[in-house]
Parts: structure tokens; sequence; C-alpha cells
């Protein structure tokens, strides 16, 4: 006998329950209370159990277990899978292209000429020689403990993917900042890709693309890096001086002078903020996706808990912190350059 | 100076809430502005305005916070929709206006100046100043010359390169003027302009105005809720209150008969002899033959003519436009004009 039996009598239902009387697979549970031979009955109502799937079934064979439910999710899945990867493999395709390329000129290319070529690139957007002081000798120190190739790794692909991310980012938050619609759909799904935890985006990844292809992980990355830029992008639009909009409205600009005269110009700093935890979101992402085959120093740290390899995983982890020091130094000093020019 | 009629608002309305168009009945029947908020939760803006203003002049519409007065300024080039009522320019019907006609207007016929300056940040006091016709699709090499003119005559010189936020408020406020005159546009709006502005650096700006307008003539609206900014600059005030225009007209006949207790209570502060000119209380006659004690001229204000007198209220001067003798005024007529107006003498000028 079971808790709710009399539930179902008085509701009259016993006649359904029996019909659905099937031996099917027992839980792990009720085959231990079976072994053991101990009534599950509570004595009292202190021990009340919670009228769940699986106590209910307990009354009433008929009544699906909790087990079902996960089971027809992933049914469900696996149902319409073929389907979906039809058509997200062909429009996915460039970012597999964009991250093996990226890769393959990042170790192929020698050292001597990508190091100066970043050294560059920091000075042109920085203008700051301490800073290309600091790349300098951080890069160099990675190189020197041979973890240059991991490390040239990870930024291919945080290259790629923030640069992808700003590149889809940004029309997104200007569509939300023009239509509060817009805007009260797509908060929601931002606020599940920013909560959902990190290892769940790689799931339903692994199911619709092969471990094998660079874009699975590329695809993980930009949904969990993406949201900040979309976010401040269209903060930085709304916050936009209501008098200088007015203005550009009174001397007859169009929407899209205004866009690009004026909303653009004046909501950068805060793009440039978005820009900056894109891609230290793509960082701490692209050590998590290292699961599921993406190559870099999150390769290391994985073999360090894998192996038990304590050096190994330390030093990579201190290679991922040097590289996320450099990459938001260099950020901000841009994002600060930008600033500097928006005084009001 | 009966000049033409350049904007001409008739029976113009505007009702701020979800129906505006339910509450304009109400208003029409006379509902006034606390009812009209408390029983239909809507917010009177503007009620029946009519204002003609003229070629060349500046208009200069006067009222505290919550007046309308910026709300209507903002109707002339329809940033604002009104709920009802008719705006034309010269002859065309601006409420008619599409799109693409009303961004040509905005573009052409008005520039506008703002309280809190709207400048670009991110764009060089040049670039600000020639906004205008950057708009329009000229660059920078095209309106250069342009716009380094009008900045040197706003007095500018040598700040081309600058970035606003390294301005005063003031040399701000100035590259905003320059921005106006630089589009070249007949009609000025200015919301405010020189309210943000310390006193000392607001009265050089109302004479930097004064001075463009003698030489440009353009169409000026001003809107300022300031009484001395008003008659200082204006050849036509308008005094809102509560949305509606209580009265308007030229500003020293306004001094000298308010018509509302409101404008008495705004005029009372304000120092007459500096604000009352002659021409507003000389006698009107062409007797050459008597005896005066000088000559004045019909635009000085009365603390002028108090100084040049001594103190003197026996005197008696001439008083000429042009070299040419239009009138006289004797001091006891001055000392009269000074007699502030109280509650009880504008009582009788509104009965009588």
């Amino acid at each position: 006998m079971a808790t709710y039996d009399s539930l179902f009598s008085t509701l009259g239902l016993k006649d359904w329950c029996s019909e659905g009387k099937s031996d099917g697979p027992m839980s792990m549970a009720d085959l231990l209370a079976k072994t053991k031979g101990k009534d599950t009955e509570p004595e009292s109502l202190w021990d009340l159990p919670f009228p769940s799937m699986d106590t209910l079934n307990e009354s009433c064979a008929a009544f699906p277990q909790s087990r079902e439910l996960t089971k027809g999710l992933e049914q469900g899945f696996l149902a319409i899978k073929d389907n979906m990867s039809l058509v997200l493999d062909p429009i996915t395709q460039p970012l597999s292209w964009f991250l093996d390329g990226a890769l393959y000129g990042m170790l192929n290319t020698p050292w001597w000429i990508v190091i100066p070529i970043m050294l560059a690139v920091v000075f042109l957007v920085t203008k700051s020689w301490k800073l290309v002081l600091l790349v300098a000798s951080s890069i160099c120190l990675l190189a020197f403990i041979d973890y240059y190739e991991y490390a040239m790794q990870t930024l291919a692909i945080i290259f790629v993917c923030a640069f992808l991310c700003v590149l889809l980012g940004v029309p997104i938050g200007i569509a939300m900042s023009r239509s509060n619609t817009i805007q009260r759909m797509t908060i929601p799904v931002l606020d599940m890709l920013q909560t959902l935890p990190p290892f769940v985006y790689l799931i339903p990844l692994i199911f619709l693309f092969s471990v094998t292809e660079s874009k699975l992980y590329g695809i993980a990355i930009i949904l969990y890096a993406i949201v900040p830029v979309v976010r401040l992008t269209n903060l930085g639009i709304r916050l936009v001086d209501k008098d200088v909009i007015e203005a550009a409205d009174a001397f007859g600009m169009t929407p899209r002078q205004k866009l690009f005269k004026v909303q653009i110009p004046l909501a950068l700093p805060n793009i440039m903020a978005g820009v900056n935890q894109t891609i230290m979101m793509s960082l701490a992402m692209v050590v998590i996706a290292s699961l599921v085959s993406a190559p870099g120093l999150g390769v290391l740290v994985l073999r360090g808990i894998r192996n038990l390899e304590l050096g190994v995983g330390l030093v990579a982890g201190l290679g991922i912190v040097i590289l996320a020091v450099i990459l938001d130094r260099v950020t901000k000093a841009s994002l600060a350059r930008i600033n500097a020019t928006h005084k009001h | 100076m009966a000049n033409d009629i350049k904007i001409s608002i008739k029976h113009l309305y505007k009702i701020f809430g979800p129906t505006p168009d339910v509450a304009l009945e109400y208003v029409k029947r006379g509902m006034n502005k606390a009812d009209l908020l408390d029983q239909q939760n809507h917010v009177l803006g503007l009620r029946d305005i009519n204002v003609d203003i003229r070629d060349g002049e500046i208009t200069v519409i006067m009222g505290l916070s919550g007046s309308g007065k910026s709300t209507l300024i903002r109707h002339l080039n329809r940033l604002i929709e009104p709920t009802a009522g008719e705006i034309r320019l010269d002859d065309t019907d601006v409420l008619s206006l599409n799109e693409e006609q009303l961004r040509q207007l905005r573009r052409e016929q008005m520039s506008m100046v703002f309280q809190k300056f709207a400048l670009l940040p991110h764009k060089t006091v040049l670039e600000n100043a020639g906004m205008a016709l950057n708009i329009r699709g000229y660059t920078v090499a095209d309106f250069e010359s342009e716009a380094v003119k009008w900045l040197a005559r706003v007095g500018l010189e040598g700040n081309e390169n600058q970035y606003p936020h390294q301005l005063s408020g003031g040399m701000q406020q100035r590259v905003g003027i320059a921005r106006a005159l630089v589009s070249n546009s007949p009609i000025m709006l200015m919301d405010e302009a020189f309210s943000a502005l310390d006193p000392l650096i607001r009265s050089d700006m109302q004479d930097l105005l004064l001075e463009l307008q003698a030489e440009l003539k353009k169409t000026i609206v001003f809107i300022t809720h300031d009484l001395d900014e008003a008659l200082k600059l204006s050849d036509h005030l308008v005094i809102l209150k509560d949305g509606e225009v209580i009265q308007q007209g030229d500003p020293q006949e306004i001094l000298l008969n308010p018509n509302d207790p409101y404008i008495i209570d705004f005029i009372s502060d304000i120092n007459r002899a500096r604000v009352i000119r002659v021409r507003s209380i000389m006698e009107k006659h062409v007797d050459n033959d008597a005896d005066y004690d000088g000559d004045i001229s019909e635009k000085d204000n009365l603390e002028a003519v108090l100084s040049r007198s001594g103190g003197d209220t026996d005197m008696v001067f001439r008083v000429v436009r042009n070299g040419e003798m239009v009138g006289s005024l004797s001091m006891k007529n001055l000392t009269r004009a000074l007699v502030p107006t109280d509650v009880s003498t504008a009582e009788n000028n509104l009965t009588g």
C-alpha cells in the first residue's frame, strides 16, 4: 500500500491506474526497498511524502515517473536533432572555417612575425608603451616556458569569437534600443544565456554537431559571451543624451544619420565596455570548452585535472590569468582613450 | 515696424495623455488644467494659442517652468505634434508636411539653439558648427570657411579644433549659436538659450544676439523665464501661464499696462528705470519753440535720463529720433512712470 492510494480511489481512477499496470523497469530506490522487504508506507503525518511523480506512481502505476519526463525530453530532442542540424550545419559552417583559419594562421606564422604584429596592434589601440611592454613580457614568458602554442590557440579562438560576438551583438543591441517590443523579447533570452551554467551549453551542442568540428565550441563561446555586448549596446544607445538627440532631430537628421553620427558614437564608451566584458567571458568559456575539444590552455588545465598533473594544471591556469590580464588591460586602455574624447 | 507675418499659430492645443482627442473636448468646453489632470488624467500642455511671429523680429515667449513655453517652441518645427490647431510658415501648412518635407523644413528653414547646448561631444567645435551643413551632405572641406567665419563672428576664433568639453558653458553656447547661424536658416528657435549661463556671461550673450540680429534680421523665437532678458531682447513679447497666452504685444506696453495679476507679480521686482524707454512715456508733439534742457534719444532708458538730469525734477527734455524731434519728456512724467504698478492700479486698468 502506498500513501496516495486513497486519493486515486476517491477520484474514481482505480481502473485507469490498474489498466496502466505493467512491469516497467523499477527505480533503484524501489529495488532497494524491495530487497530489504521494508514497508514504505509512512506511519504518521510527519513522514508524509510530497505528492511527486514518483510517489504518485507508487499508488497508481499508470501515472508517469519523473524519469519519463527527462527521457521524453531527450527523445524529443533526438527526434528533431537531424532536421535541426540540417539547417544549422550550413549556417554555422563559416564559423568552423574562421576558427580553423585563425588557428592555422596563428600557429603557422613564425613567432617573430606574430608577436610584433600583436604588439603593433596593442600600441595602435592604446598608444601606451607601458602596455606594449607588459604584453611583450607576458607573451615572451609564456613562450619561454613552451606554452606559446597553447596560448596562441586560446588567443586565436578568443579573437574570432569576440569579433563575431561584436559583429552580431551590436546590431542586435541597436535593434533592441529602437523597439521596446524587441527589447522585451530579447531580455529573457539574454537572461537565460547569462544564467545557464556554462557546461549546459555544451550538452545540446554535442548532440547537434560533431565533436571534431571547431564550430561546436565556437557556438558555445559565442552564446555565452555575446550577452554583455548586446546589453551594453542597447543600454548605451538608450542612454544617449536626449538633448543631443533632440538637436539631431531639430537639424533634420534622418534616422540613419542619427544612428551613425550621434547614437553609435555617443554610445561607444558603453559598447566598448561591453566588448571588454565579451572578451573576458570568451576567455572563461574557451577554458571550459576544452571539454569539447577546444584547443589551447584549457586542454592543459583539463589534463591537470584528469591526470592529477598538478604542475601542468597550475602553470596553464597561470597562463590563462596572464592572458586575462593583458586582454583586460588592453581593452580597458582603449576604452579609456575613447572616454577621453566623450567628456561632456 | 509692421513686418510680414512669418509664422502664424492659430488655435493651437496640446494635451498629453493616452486619449488627447477625448480630453480636447473637455478642454474646449472650458475645463481647467487641474481638473483635467484630476478627472481625465491628461496634462494640458497648451490651450488655444494664437501668436503671429513677424519676419525679422525677436519674439520672446516668457513664462515660468511648466507654463508650456518649451512645448510651444517645439511645435514650430514639430518636435512635438499638436493635438489641434494650425501652424503656418509663410504659405506652408507645417502640420500637413510629410516626413521628408518636414526634414527639409528643419534643415533649411529653422535652426535651433538649446538650453543645454546639445553639442556633439565627439566632434570638434568646427564640426559642430558645420553640423547643419554636414547633415545636408557637405564635407568638412565644403563648410570649413563658412563655419570658421561664423565661429569668429561669435568670438570663437582659434577654438575650431577643440572639443566642446574643453570650452566653458558660455563658449559652448557660442558654438550652439554659430551652429544655428551656419545653417543659414531664416528662423532661429532659441529654447532658454542663455538660462544655463551665469549672469555676466548671459548679459554678454544677449548683447551678442542683439548685435547679430541688427545685422542679420533673422526671425527669432526666444524662450525664457527671465523677465529682464525678455524685456531686453523682445520686439514682441508673449506671456504664457499654465499653457495659455495671458498677454502679448509690445513689451513696453505690457510693462506699463499689465492686464493680469500674474504679470504684475512678474514685473514688480524689475528695475523699471532700466527697462522702460523714453518712447513709451514721452508726449508726442513737435513744439520745437519751448525751452528744453537737452536732447535725449527715444531709445534711451529712463535710467540714462535720470542720471542726465542729476535728480532735478523740473527739467524737460526734447526727444529726438535720427536727429528729428518727435516729442518731449518732463522729469515729472518720468517719475510717475517709475511708480510701480500695484494690484489696485492694475485693477483700475482691468476694469477701465
